[in-house]
């Protein structure tokens, strides 16, 4: 099952429009894709799919997440997503 | 006797009212709609009223509730409603409940940000219930101060702005989303107030004072009378700009200047020519696709496009094709997520991508003009070169070759990316109308992300080089045969920018109904000369600060 970790650079953490916009990203994959954020409790995932579950992670600015797939697309949803994550999610970050 | 209730101002203002007690729904009644179905038609109101505060200008707020649409078909959402419901639950009460354990998981976190999210979800699942029981939305029958222990956001967009004087709330701070959404709509508020619902429920009468932070219950003659000068004083300026909206759009020497209105639903376009517009400038054709779950189909667009067509009664109607990207969700057309969504694959540029979105709506708007007898107008949104006028003028060919009885429309573009204006002089000669879209166009001129809070003094599309690149636009159109100028953005509506576009020689302005009366009454103020020479004079200004401050120097 591949999977990734990726730090999040978002002032305001994975909490408003950068959760929604990882959301609809994820939603394009048939695969399931799930998150877990490494840095406040590494035993709890949620499903990239779901905004409420997103959210309830509690993702702020400087927290890893590892974000981890299962699917005929899994490879490929790792991967974007991580992209996504680390260009910022639409949103200007530090060092741009 | 008067009494005074203290709490912080959270939007200025001042407004005297019967108290109207805002009580979220009881979601015990017996649900008589499924939760599949409630759910789908909450997120399509909540998509509707979000595009409503888009058609304002008002981005961030819409944001919230659009929000709200991804979180009404939430996975973890419907899983523990489920679940509630197999152990026995009613599903109306399942859904607030599972809704209601989510927002006080988000709450626990000590986060405010997150804790406002919580808010979210619980005016969502509120309103899933609220249409499951069948009960009435909640709804304003006089004119009223709006008193709630807290307004849930899509609550406060959904009652009626003519008959909502003011909002009062026990709970929140100035930054709670009704504080936010009461200052970007005008409605004077105070929130934070101890006792309030309690107290409120035995008065006749509340004022709302939402500059000093103040509600009077039932307000003594002194009391009144102070604050009654205050919104007298703004009162009497609406009213004069409401005594201009029956007469034409011209100056004091009567050069007649096309005034028309912009508007986002079909249902907004009998008001508009009751406000005084004489044609639709932009109708935004985007609540069509929005909120639903599979794509709008030929003949259901066709219906709606026609109700504006005979609205108009043979007045001009502008429609304007899709402008959808990947800032707005739609669950059917999957978008790719995009770091730079005003820059990315949106409007005509997803043509390619999604080829039959365009031809199918482009067919529903001859269909729907064949059917209202009645000639449409077409306008093509984020054209930026000849290539992309090329695409949209097959694209019409091809739909009124499907369509052939239809009345030949009107094509035009919408001038909004900085190209087409330096290309003015080539795109005019193709093209039966320009409409300059001016939020766009300064953004994209500035370099300055609309959406962007903190790039709000960037966003005045009074800078001199928007009025520059406006004039270029109107000098290439009218050199042009046939190609009139219309500007369709927010300066339209504001009368200061509505001034200076009549004395650049824009030929129409398209505004927000709302702002007609105090627009013509600005135009009618002075004459054509006077404009030309007004627009003359702030040509070597450095800012739109600037010429702001020259034009209202000069009225």
């Amino acid at each position: 099952m591949p999977d990734a970790e990726v730090e999040i650079r978002n002032p305001s953490g994975l909490h408003a429009r950068p959760a929604a916009a990882f959301v609809r990203a994820a939603a394009v994959f048939a695969a399931d894709v799930t998150v877990t954020n490494l840095t406040r409790d590494s035993a709890r995932s949620a499903s990239a799919k779901s905004v409420l579950g997103v959210m309830g992670l509690a993702v702020a600015r400087g927290h890893r997440i590892r974000i981890a797939a299962e699917g005929s697309d899994a490879d490929d949803a790792v991967t974007r997503l991580t992209e996504l994550v680390d260009s910022g999610l639409g949103e200007a970050i530090d060092g741009e | 006797m008067s009494r005074e209730l203290r709490g912080t101002p959270a939007a200025p203002g001042v407004a005297i009212a019967a108290p109207w007690v805002h009580r979220p729904p009881q979601s015990d009644a017996p649900a008589s709609v499924s939760l599949a179905e409630a759910t789908e038609i909450a997120a399509a109101e909540v998509g509707v009223l979000a595009s409503r505060l888009r058609d304002r200008g008002r981005e961030a707020e819409a944001e919230i509730l659009d929000a709200q649409c991804l979180m009404a078909t939430d996975p973890v959402l419907h899983e523990a409603a489920e679940e509630l419901i197999a152990n026995g639950a009613d599903s109306a009460m399942a859904i607030v409940e599972a809704g209601e354990a989510v927002a006080a998981s988000f709450e626990a976190i000590g986060d405010e940000i997150l804790a406002a999210r919580g808010a979210d979800v619980r005016d969502i699942t509120t309103r899933i219930a609220r249409i499951m029981t069948g009960a009435a939305p909640p709804r304003l029958e006089r004119r009223s101060v709006v008193v709630a222990a807290d307004l849930p956001p899509s609550v406060t967009v959904e009652l009626d702005r003519a008959l909502l004087a003011g909002i009062a709330l026990e709970g929140g701070s100035r930054t709670a989303h009704a504080a936010i959404l009461s200052r970007s709509l005008g409605i004077p508020a105070v929130v934070g107030v101890r006792g309030l619902c309690k107290a409120a429920a035995a008065a006749a009468e509340l004022a709302v004072d939402g500059d000093a932070g103040i509600v009077y219950l039932d307000p003594d003659a002194a009391v009144s009378a102070g604050l009654a000068r205050t919104a007298e004083a703004a009162r009497q300026r609406v009213d004069l700009d409401a005594r201009f909206a029956t007469v034409a759009l011209a100056t004091a020497d009567g050069h007649r200047v096309t005034c028309a209105a912009n508007i986002g639903e079909p249902a907004d376009a009998a008001a508009a020519f009751g406000a005084g517009a004489e044609a639709i400038g932009l109708f935004r054709t985007e609540f069509a696709f929005a909120g639903r779950r599979t794509a709008p189909d030929e003949m259901v667009q066709a219906a709606a496009y026609a109700e504006v067509l005979r609205a108009a009664g043979g007045a001009e109607v502008v429609f304007r094709l899709a402008d959808i990207g990947g800032d707005k969700p739609i669950a059917y057309l999957p978008l790719e997520p995009e770091a730079n969504p005003f820059l990315g694959v949106r409007a005509i540029r997803l043509a390619q991508r999604h080829p039959d979105l365009l031809p199918t709506q482009l067919r529903a708007i001859l269909r729907a003009s064949l059917v209202a007898g009645q000639r449409a107008s077409i306008m093509a949104p984020m054209v930026a070169d000849d290539e992309d006028l090329d695409l949209v003028l097959d694209l019409v060919a091809d739909a009124c070759a499907a369509v052939p009885d239809a009345p030949v429309p009107r094509v035009g573009i919408m001038v909004e990316v900085p190209s087409a204006v330096l290309l003015a002089d080539r795109l005019a000669p193709r093209v039966e109308f320009m409409s300059i879209g001016t939020n766009d166009l300064t953004q994209y001129l500035l370099a300055a992300d609309r959406s962007n809070a903190a790039l709000a003094a960037r966003q005045d599309p009074l800078h001199p080089v928007v009025l520059r690149a406006i004039a270029r636009v109107v000098e290439a159109a009218h050199e042009a045969p046939g190609c009139d100028v219309a500007v369709c953005g927010e300066m339209a509506g504001d009368p200061a920018g509505a001034q200076l576009l009549v004395g650049i020689g824009v030929d129409e302005l398209s505004m927000d109904p709302r702002a007609i009366g105090a627009v013509k009454r600005a135009v009618g103020a002075r004459t054509l000369p006077e404009l030309v020479a007004l627009v003359a004079s702030v040509e070597q200004l450095r800012s739109a600060a600037e010429v702001r401050a020259a034009v209202e120097t000069a009225s």
